[in-house]
């Protein structure tokens, strides 16, 4: 109970299992290189690449069984400090992180570089602002945390309510990132793979909620990192001697600068509002890397930055991470973990994207189109980059690269085998599941604990409570199915929008309920209500053209108005009752026995004990 | 466990905290990227000093933001008595 260490609750061979799935991993790669000296067929090392990993996920995931809420919800409140950053890491990146943003810095260059500022910065302000709190409090669901904060009924629902559209967008885009990284693996149509990668993290997520989400997460994060470093790591030793792409992509990137003023690649200037990032589909490669503000204006960088930011930090979807962990410490502790992966990375896409400019401009533009290298047949066979005929040397003007095949696009150019390929794409689709399946698995939660309310969920015995989580879970990835096969829309862009909305909706009401004392239940539901309006009639407007703010800036109007109007309507409510800010005195400190945890325990002795 | 007047001065120190780990970060957020073209004529490890301040920099402040306040936070919490008792 309360007196049991932290530490101990902990598996101790957790390094230990994930040691060994590590070098499953590397074992599978070797034997996969071998096979394909040896002259094995594509499709078999496809279906290898594809099947051997994925089956591995789910067996950790099915292993990790969950007989009750506390298991199913909180995955037991025993993942340490360290597992549970990386998690959140990979997850707050996902597919958009992996493959989008990796082509947007292929394209755009330095000004993508917003989106990663904001990425890092969002993990950062959820550390300080939000994560300690939610842990303490220990509800399963935001909803729920923002129900309980005011002990109003109405507050979950209406939270529910304006958190499901958030989470629906990360999904679609999630699954549009995942199911494309898939069918380049596999060769089969992204509908399908929608379907059956949906279909496969519903039966895992069923098995054992969230331990199983935290634990196959766990190795798909592990095989995510690994692929993205690899191929980088080898392109790194290849030009500079030194197995770091992180540091050392800086003389590649001389050597790129200076290609590029000899091209004469223009010099943009964008309107200081613009955010013109690249979108799905052909784009050309309009500026120099290096110059900033040339696709996006100042004021858009940093708006961007910093919606991006509050989105992250208030994401429906991450804050339920906290709370697994034993305590309010380790729940910092593994925000400054999920800092450190999340930089890392976002310091090997760069490279990446440097490394592909670098291979493009020294072999591709300006050459004569009879004598380009073997590897641009390829990727234009493939679909992946484009040139228009034409009799003179190819110009940057006449060519186009489809923005999130740039990740395994590079395996390709830099002449590696066939199997690095895959494992690119592999990564990129572990890290899209993690992020898929975290968002489906936050719906569910939702949809079951906060949606359905028959009767207080907590008072329902423990079957009956997983029975309903299940059947939330199949609704939900029917539904992620459905709209993942129907929304046509960029599934970066679908990404922003998710950010622009919680950023709108969720931030400005957390900061509000956890730092200042007066918010009011009324406050609270007024200003979730008033960030989903004004961002989403920004994002229509602005899609339609009525108005010349970008639509993933929406946030800019959302928040302010949504913090403005949770603050009157708090100071215009009545005085909150004594009990609701005894809560929240207590919500405060980290010691003492975890809110939640407490009162389940007492309702669960006030139900035995015979009155 | 915390005492009750111990309360007020704690919750004090951890917004006071709470500012002093976020302002400096969201200032640097901010200015690194804006001023990156004027630092681009100089170098660092090959790559232009603004490109790198806004890239490596950020990150390595972020990192460095997230770590202290994750120490500072704790030390106040042990001043206070309202630290975990495990």
């Amino acid at each position: 109970m309360a007196f049991t260490s932290s530490t101990r609750l902990v598996n101790p061979r957790l390094g230990t299992y994930f040691g060994i799935f590590t070098a499953a991993l590397v074992a599978l790669v070797l034997m996969a290189l071998m096979f394909e000296q040896l002259g094995v067929a594509d499709g078999l090392l496809r279906a290898l690449m594809f099947a051997a990993p994925l089956s591995l996920y789910a067996a950790i995931g099915f292993n990790a069984r969950a007989r009750e809420p506390h298991d199913y919800f909180a995955s037991g409140r025993r993942v340490p400090a360290f597992f549970n950053g990386l998690v959140l890491g990979v997850a707050a990146l996902g597919g958009a992180g992996f493959l989008g943003l990796t082509g947007a810095l292929f394209i755009a260059g330095f000004d993508a570089l917003c989106l990663s500022i904001g990425w890092c910065a969002g993990l950062v302000f959820m550390a300080v602002l939000f994560a300690p709190y939610v842990r303490k409090f220990g509800t399963y669901t935001v909803p729920a945390f923002l129900g309980r904060r005011f002990d109003s009924r109405a507050v979950r629902v209406v939270a529910a309510a304006v958190l499901c559209p958030p989470i629906l967008l990360v999904l679609i885009a999630e699954t549009r990132f995942a199911a494309y990284a898939c069918a380049w693996l596999l060769g089969q149509p992204e509908h399908l793979m929608s379907a059956v990668l949906i279909a496969l993290v519903a039966a895992v997520l069923a098995a054992g909620g969230m331990r199983s989400l935290t634990w196959s997460s766990v190795a798909k994060a592990i095989t995510a990192l690994l692929a993205l470093a690899v191929p980088a790591t080898i392109f790194a030793l290849m030009a500079s001697n030194l197995p770091l792409p992180q540091m050392t992509h800086g003389n590649t990137l001389r050597v790129l600068t200076r290609m590029e003023m000899m091209r004469n690649v223009p010099i943009l200037i964008a309107p200081p509002l613009a955010l013109d990032l690249a979108g799905a589909g052909m784009e050309a490669l309009a500026k120099r890397f290096v110059q900033s503000f040339g696709n996006v204006g100042p004021i858009g960088f940093v708006l961007a930055s910093l919606v991006m930011a509050a989105g992250i930090a208030a994401s429906p979807v991450l804050l339920p991470r906290s709370g697994t962990t034993p305590g309010v410490y380790e729940a910092r502790k593994s925000l400054g973990w999920a800092v450190l992966v999340t930089g890392v990375v976002l310091l090997t896409l760069p490279a990446v994207a440097v490394y592909l400019r670098f291979l493009l401009f020294e072999q591709v533009v300006g050459q004569p189109p009879e004598q380009l290298p073997a590897w641009m047949q390829i990727l234009q066979q493939a679909g992946i980059a484009q040139i228009e005929p034409g009799p003179q040397p190819v110009s940057l003007g006449r060519f186009g690269f489809e923005r999130d095949a740039v990740l395994f696009a590079l395996p390709i150019a830099a002449g590696y085998p066939q199997v690095l390929v895959y494992l690119s794409l592999l990564g990129a689709l572990a890290a899209a599941l993690t992020a898929l399946s975290a968002s489906l698995f936050a719906l569910a939660a939702i949809v079951a604990e906060d949606v359905v309310r028959a009767s207080p969920v907590e008072v329902a015995s423990d079957r009956a409570r997983l029975g309903r989580a299940r059947l939330a879970l199949a609704a939900t990835a029917f539904v992620g199915i459905w709209l993942a096969i129907a929304a046509p829309a960029d599934p970066l862009q679908l990404f922003l929008w998710a950010a622009t909305l919680s950023a709108s909706t969720c931030f400005p009401v957390l900061v509000l309920s956890i730092w200042w004392r007066r918010t009011k239940a009324f406050g609270a539901m007024a200003g979730m209500l008033s960030g989903l309006l004004v961002a989403g009639a920004a994002i229509l407007l602005s899609e339609a053209g009525a108005i010349a703010l970008p639509s993933a800036l929406a946030g800019t109007l959302g928040l302010p108005c949504a913090m403005l109007v949770t603050i009157v309507g708090s100071l215009m409510a009545p005085a909150a009752r004594h009990n609701v800010l005894e809560q929240l005195r207590e919500m405060r400190m980290p010691g003492g026995e975890t809110v939640y945890d407490r009162e389940m325990r007492l309702l669960r002795l006030k139900n035995r004990s015979p009155s | 466990m915390i005492e009750r007047n111990e309360r007020k001065a704690y919750w004090r120190h951890t917004k006071v905290q709470m500012l002093t780990s976020l302002l400096p970060f969201l200032l640097a957020m901010v200015i690194l990227p804006i001023y990156a073209d004027a630092f681009n004529d100089k170098r660092i490890l090959g790559m232009p000093l603004g490109y790198f301040l806004a890239c490596h920099g950020l990150m390595v402040i972020a990192f460095i933001t997230v770590a202290v306040f994750i120490n500072r936070q704790d030390a106040i919490d042990h001043w206070h008595g309202a630290h975990e008792d495990f």
